[in-house]
């Protein structure tokens, strides 16, 4: 009877036991807090939850960065790199506009001359515009166009019965435009403070014409060689022949 | 004899499902008077072990150590001196000293029934 007795109360004991230590786990565990910051404490929390929300932000844009740069390395197959290919001969070949820093020289008769009575200069000659042209590729110049004619590698400027032809494009009056673009505004620079002292403006002056140089600017146009380039005389390597 | 553990194991079981917390500045308390109960059980088991066991002795052991060592951290906080660390001291070195005595009566009892069993 007394065991017995003394059973129950061990079990109730250990009961209490048990119920203290469950709570004592979860106080420790888990306590009730209330929220008892102040604004300044609010605001240092407030302070590091946006520090990692900018944080998040930097990672989802590294993220999508990452993302077009995959997108555009599958996109840049062998079909795109030819394409690249192609466009840049082209550009190259001068079969397109080009857009760049460069100069635009303008040639214009010596309209002073009238006075002491000389003839009006109507017509440039092709040695003194080659020679121009020859100056400009000196002093680095890309792309080249007189008079809206762009002048590439097979250009021929020539006297046909007293006129002056570019590529067949007869120059008949003045004051004509030459363009010329380089690869950036310093050559621009360069280009322009070289074409100032050149001695072309004395010998185009000898001719009673007269070259106006314009300040290099950022977005000089020279349009695209408009007709076909005829090659005669070029084949294509063929594959593993000699070259 | 399982009954206790079970009793130890329902106990847990109330006290996780009620989702009773007390305040964290009670914890401590709570946390010395586990100890207080712990030692209290343990040297029952260890007197119901040793046949000298009383179980007036027991509860009201269960209750006083319990109150006493509340009152002592109690008493501990109100004059800035860490006391419940001499109620974590006394009980926790009660504690070892009863396991310690369990074990032995326990082993004691094994190798008698062992030398029993080899007799027969």
């Amino acid at each position: 009877m007394d065991k017995k007795k003394g059973k129950i109360s061990f079990t109730f004991i250990a009961t209490v036991i048990g119920f203290m230590i469950a709570v004592q786990f979860q106080t420790v565990k888990k306590p009730v807090e209330r929220d008892t910051r102040d604004i300044w404490q609010l605001r240092e929390a407030l302070l590091t939850e946006k520090e990692l929300q900018s944080n998040l932000l930097t990672e989802m844009r590294l993220n999508e960065e990452k993302l077009a740069a995959y997108e555009s390395k599958r996109k840049q197959s062998k079909e795109q790199a030819l394409r690249d290919t192609l466009e840049e001969l082209k550009s190259e070949a001068g079969l397109k506009e080009m857009t760049g820093p460069g100069i635009i020289i303008t040639i214009e008769p010596v309209l002073e001359g009238i006075k002491v009575g000389e003839p009006i200069s109507n017509v440039v000659s092709p040695e003194l515009l080659q020679r121009l042209l020859n100056e400009l590729n000196m002093y680095e110049a890309k792309y080249i166009s007189i008079d809206g004619q762009r002048v590439v590698n097979t250009t021929v400027i020539r006297d046909i019965n007293g006129e002056t032809k570019i590529d067949g494009h007869a120059i008949k009056k003045l004051p004509l435009e030459v363009k010329a673009v380089v690869d950036d505004q310093n050559k621009a620079e360069t280009l322009y403070n070289r074409m100032k002292v050149s001695k072309a403006g004395d010998e185009f002056f000898i001719e009673n014409l007269r070259l106006l140089i314009s300040k290099p600017t950022s977005n000089i146009i020279v349009p695209a060689f408009e007709q076909p380039i005829r090659v005669h005389y070029l084949e294509p390597v063929k594959e593993g022949g000699v070259s | 004899m399982w009954l206790p553990f079970v009793g130890l194991i329902v106990g847990i079981i109330l006290g996780l499902l009620t989702e009773i917390r007390i305040p964290v500045e009670y914890s401590n308390y709570l946390s010395i008077a586990v100890l207080a109960a712990f030692d209290t059980l343990f040297g029952g088991i260890r007197a119901y072990l040793q046949n000298i066991y009383d179980e007036k002795v027991f509860v009201s052991g269960f209750f006083f150590n319990i109150i006493l060592a509340a009152s002592l951290a109690f008493l501990g906080v109100h004059l800035g001196v860490d006391l419940y660390l001499a109620a974590v001291f006394a009980f926790g070195v009660r504690l070892f000293q009863n396991i310690a005595v369990i074990r032995r009566i326990l082993l004691t009892k094994w190798s008698t029934t062992k030398e029993k069993l080899e007799k027969s």
